[in-house]
């Protein structure tokens, strides 16, 4: 029988009642991503995560036992979307737990106080120019006259102009009696004349700052004129669908030859965030003249739709680390049409933009102080200088600390138990964000529990629990979890298992192993650090004394560590406004030396040693106490 | 010209084991034994400054009689292999053996599935039958050896056995009866230096006194991974050496169990590999040797003729 007489069936998405019509046999999972659903799959669609449960309630469909459901959800009807083909009409519902949290995604930025050193001298700027008439005396052209008095506000060597903008130059210098607005952007050694508009317009120049995550995309509006950010909004990358980190994309890019969805979906979710801002403020999508993305390498090409295969695979080489400034609208990215867009350059292949912007953001380039940089997202990556040198390397720490791959793991958001600590008497205090009934635990709230838990005997070293018998400890339908907070509000109970804890201790791991490799390459003791920049997603608290307890960070003066929130966007401020940043960041990221992880042989050691707490060598955390085990 | 003397010094050395305990020490061990004090890597520096106690050698006891040990090394015990306790006065009186190692395989669920009282007798019926220390070896299934080793510990009391053994995920019941009733423990780990420095960690931060420690990194024989075993005792010698408390105890080696199941131990009818019955033992003691020089300070051992020649070399270098 051929293919296009396969039959059509709806599914039908409850709550919402999205529906879509696919072919007999479609997954619900793929039912679920046509239709724009966010269903959450770590594993893309492979059928080992066990993530994308969906409950069927009416239809005809086939599933694959994975034995990664419970015997009374299967009674119940839970199936896994990627494993579960549909042969009729299906309604199905989406459980709540797949309900992207809004709100307290990181946005600020304004902790790093390097930021307001330049001056402003914009990527893209306009200029108002009243320009001198020809005449019987004056026999310039049109075109060169612009040019002339160009040279006199900008300091550059070449102009360059596209032909539809001579075309209408003409026109526009006689209509505006040679009073114009040029807009005027940088692109490397030259300097596009973009347009020229009638009349002084000077004052309506914006731009966009975009941190573009793996798992989330924030975007500040920016007005380019006064240096000002008018606000700000975040958004989940909707390429989650394809799995929650970047190297699943890649595989699912590649064996559904799938990249210009990925590259759709990321444009999309920049676009629905210009639009949200330029409405929300009254600013025309016209006057935005220069969109500046800081991601790490792989979300850099899927918006550019370059090539990302290599970055998975040994040698390890992206497509590009260094791409010039592209019409915005070649991206898909919708802003003045002749508008720029700019990436910020990549060290490596897994080391990205959003690294090159902390690394300027922080200032760690032109410090006389050892800096030590960590910015722990989906990966962790580590940066250690000063202004004579840097070295980076990146751990695929994984995203537990961002809440993925734990339990009640959850982003910053209204909920989340962002603050955790055990009283003298044993008993349990916790805050959440917005005060809220607590419904998970973000990075910051994970990161109090395992050092409180460790400093308070609930686990040992390896981070397991130290005594069953603690009532709060039982056995959970993910093995064995400790309760935080019990069932309220029509929420179901917090806990923690030892699963959650391991994928803890593996993420903190890998980063201490990439700091000591990145130390022992260079022969520097934690004594030697001067300032350490601890960056990332865990929320918009952070108390970094537990980071040195559960031996993520080496144990160096607690004063010596500062968060510095979310320093991609930080870093893509600073060169939207001022072009000699975007030479600094080129210059970061060629002089920035990339130690691979992979090919190292002594990290897996370091793995192993770091994977204690703190750490298999005490002596490197002098200052880090716990209780000694009651139990004799 | 002479070859000049060559001494360096480190910051740490071996900390000294005493295992067994007389009448006067409330045991009733007719002899006790000490090892460990080493300064130095073996071979080097001088062995009066710095070779520390020679090392010794426990001979293992089964409590019930081996069904796949190889013929050669059954017909050493096939009067004595249903009763422990003639069995280690063999191998003490007949044999020579320093201490005697009780393996309780019998215990383990798939292996006879023994039970604590069993084990409790076999332990008391070796403890009459000879005066040399004891170690206590559990079956390695995990719920099992946390049922049955407390009552072998609480049996033999006084007596200050090496008892084991305790790894990183299994390591809080064994630990506290060993300390209750004031044994010492093995710390075991699989090959790996640094999970070995983690499981001391865990049981000095217990309360276990770090100097009543013995160390397992687990073994390889000859041709089968010794070279991973040889490293590893190196490297824990190397951080003792460099002052490394959590590292700076005795080593045990399994070489007995590892050496005689390997085929070039045990196979018969190939005449181009030599004798049979020189294989094994040869086997055995090599493995044992080569262990020794990476630090090894008890080895357990199976047979008597390579018993006899690893106890030669150890006369000849430690004396």
């Amino acid at each position: 029988m051929p293919a296009n007489k396969k039959k059509k069936y709806t599914v039908t998405f409850e709550p919402s009642g999205l529906k879509v019509t696919v072919d007999e046999g479609t997954t619900l999972l793929k039912a679920a991503n046509k239709v724009g659903i966010y269903i959450s799959s770590i594993c893309g669609g492979d059928g080992y995560c066990g993530k994308c449960k969906l409950v069927v309630d009416h239809g005809e469909f086939k599933t694959i036992q994975t034995g990664l459901l419970a015997p009374d959800e299967v009674s119940n009807g839970v199936v896994l979307a990627c494993q579960t083909k549909i042969f009729s009409d299906i309604i199905t519902t989406v459980p709540k737990s797949h309900d992207l949290q809004t709100g307290r995604i990181l946005i600020d930025s304004n902790r790093t106080k390097a930021s307001d050193a330049a001056t402003i001298d914009p990527l893209v700027k306009k200029i108002y120019l009243e320009l001198p008439k020809p005449s019987i005396h004056d026999h310039t052209a049109d075109h060169e006259r612009l040019y002339l008095a160009i040279h006199d506000h900008v300091e550059t060597d070449t102009i360059q102009t596209g032909l539809r903008t001579i075309q209408k130059l003409s026109h526009v210098l006689k209509k505006s009696d040679y009073k114009v607005t040029v807009t005027v952007g940088h692109r490397g050694g030259t300097t596009e004349l973009i347009d020229v508009e009638i009349g002084d317009n000077s004052k309506q120049n914006y731009a966009m700052a975009i941190d573009l995550g793996t798992t989330t995309v924030v975007a500040h509006l920016i007005d380019t004129v006064v240096g000002k950010t008018l606000d700000t909004e975040a958004t989940y990358n909707s390429q989650i669908n394809f799995g929650e980190d970047y190297i699943r994309r890649i595989i699912y890019g590649e064996e559904n030859d799938a990249f210009d969805q990925l590259q759709a979906r990321i444009a999309n979710d920049v676009n629905e965030l210009i639009v949200t801002l330029t409405e929300r403020n009254r600013v025309d999508l016209s006057d935005i003249t220069a969109c500046v993305c800081s991601g790490n390498t792989a979300m850099t090409h899927f918006l550019l739709k370059l090539d990302p295969t290599g970055i998975r695979r040994e040698p390890y080489v992206a497509s590009a680390d260094f791409v010039p400034p592209i019409r915005a609208a070649e991206a898909g990215i919708h802003i003045n049409k002749r508008g720029l867009l700019y990436c910020l350059p990549s060290v490596a292949a897994y080391v990205g933009g959003d690294i090159v912007a902390g690394a300027l953001a922080t200032g760690i380039y032109q410090t006389d102080k050892l800096t030590l940089l960590v910015d722990i997202g989906t990966n962790g990556e580590v940066v250690l200088g000063n202004k004579d040198w840097l070295i980076c390397a990146s751990s695929s720490a994984g995203p537990a600390f961002e809440g993925s791959g734990v339990k009640n793991g959850m982003r910053a958001a209204s909920g989340a138990i962002e603050k955790f600590r055990i009283l003298d008497g044993g008993q349990i205090e916790y805050k959440t964000i917005g005060e809220a009934s607590p419904i998970g635990i973000c990075g910051s709230g994970l990161l109090d529990i395992i050092a409180q838990f460790v400093t308070h005997g609930i686990i040992d070293r390896t981070g397991r629990f130290a005594d069953l018998s603690d009532p709060r400890i039982s056995e959970g339908d993910q093995g064995i979890q400790f309760q935080i907070a019990p069932p309220m509000d029509g929420h179901d109970e917090i806990a923690i298992t030892a699963t959650d804890i391991a994928n803890l201790m593996r993420s903190k791991a890998g980063v201490f192993a990439s700091i000591r490799v990145l130390m022992a390459s260079t022969q520097i003791t934690s004594d030697d650090i001067e300032a350490v920049f601890l960056a990332g997603g865990f929320g918009n608290y952070m108390n970094t004394r537990h980071a040195i307890d559960i031996g993520m960070l080496p144990d160096v003066d607690a004063d010596k560590i500062h968060f510095v929130g979310n320093t991609s966007m930080a870093g893509a401020k600073m060169v939207l406004l001022a072009r000699n940043a975007l030479e600094t960041a080129e210059s970061i990221a060629s002089n920035m030396t990339y130690f691979d992880l992979m090919s190292h042989p002594g990290y897996m050691e370091e793995f192993i040693k770091a994977g204690f707490l703190p750490h298999t060598d005490l002596s490197l955390f002098p200052s880090v106490k716990f209780e000694k085990s009651k139990k004799t | 010209m002479a070859i000049p003397q060559v001494a360096q010094n480190f910051a740490g050395s071996v900390t000294e084991v005493t295992l067994g305990a007389t009448a006067e020490n409330g045991g009733t061990r007719t002899s006790t034994v000490t090892i460990g004090g080493a300064k130095n890597i073996v071979h080097a520096g001088t062995p009066a400054d710095s070779a520390g106690r020679k090392p010794v050698i426990a001979m293992d006891v089964l409590d019930v009689a081996p069904t796949d040990w190889p013929d050669e090394l059954m017909a050493q015990y096939a009067d004595v292999a249903d009763d422990p306790a003639a069995w280690a006065k063999k191998c003490v009186e007949q044999f020579g053996a320093d201490m005697i190692c009780i393996k309780f395989d019998g215990v383990h669920p798939d292996k006879g599935d023994k039970t604590a009282e069993d084990a409790v007798k076999v332990t008391k019926d070796v403890l009459a039958a000879v005066g040399v220390p004891i170690a206590l070896w559990g079956c390695e299934n995990n719920d099992k050896d946390n049922k049955v080793m407390p009552a072998v510990s609480q049996a033999a009391k006084g007596e200050n056995c090496l008892i084991g053994i305790v790894e990183e995920d299994n390591y809080k019941a064994l630990t506290a009866i060993t300390l209750a009733d004031g044994h010492h423990l093995i710390t075991g780990a699989p090959l790996d230096i640094n999970i070995a420095k983690q499981v001391n960690i865990l049981v000095t931060d217990m309360g276990f006194p770090a100097e009543k420690i013995v160390t397992f990194q687990s073994t390889g024989a000859l041709g089968y991974g010794i070279e991973y075993a040889y490293s590893i005792g190196e490297r824990q010698r190397l951080a003792t050496l460099a002052g490394d408390k959590t590292m700076a105890m005795p080593m045990i080696c399994d070489v007995g169990y590892e050496s005689w199941r390997v085929k070039e131990a045990k196979l018969e009818g190939v005449p181009e590999w030599g004798e049979a019955a020189d294989r094994g033992p040869m086997w055995e003691a090599t493995t044992a040797i080569c262990l020794l020089q990476a630090g090894a300070d008890i080895i357990r051992m199976r047979h008597p003729r390579a018993v006899a020649m690893v106890k030669s070399y150890i006369n000849q270098i430690w004396d």
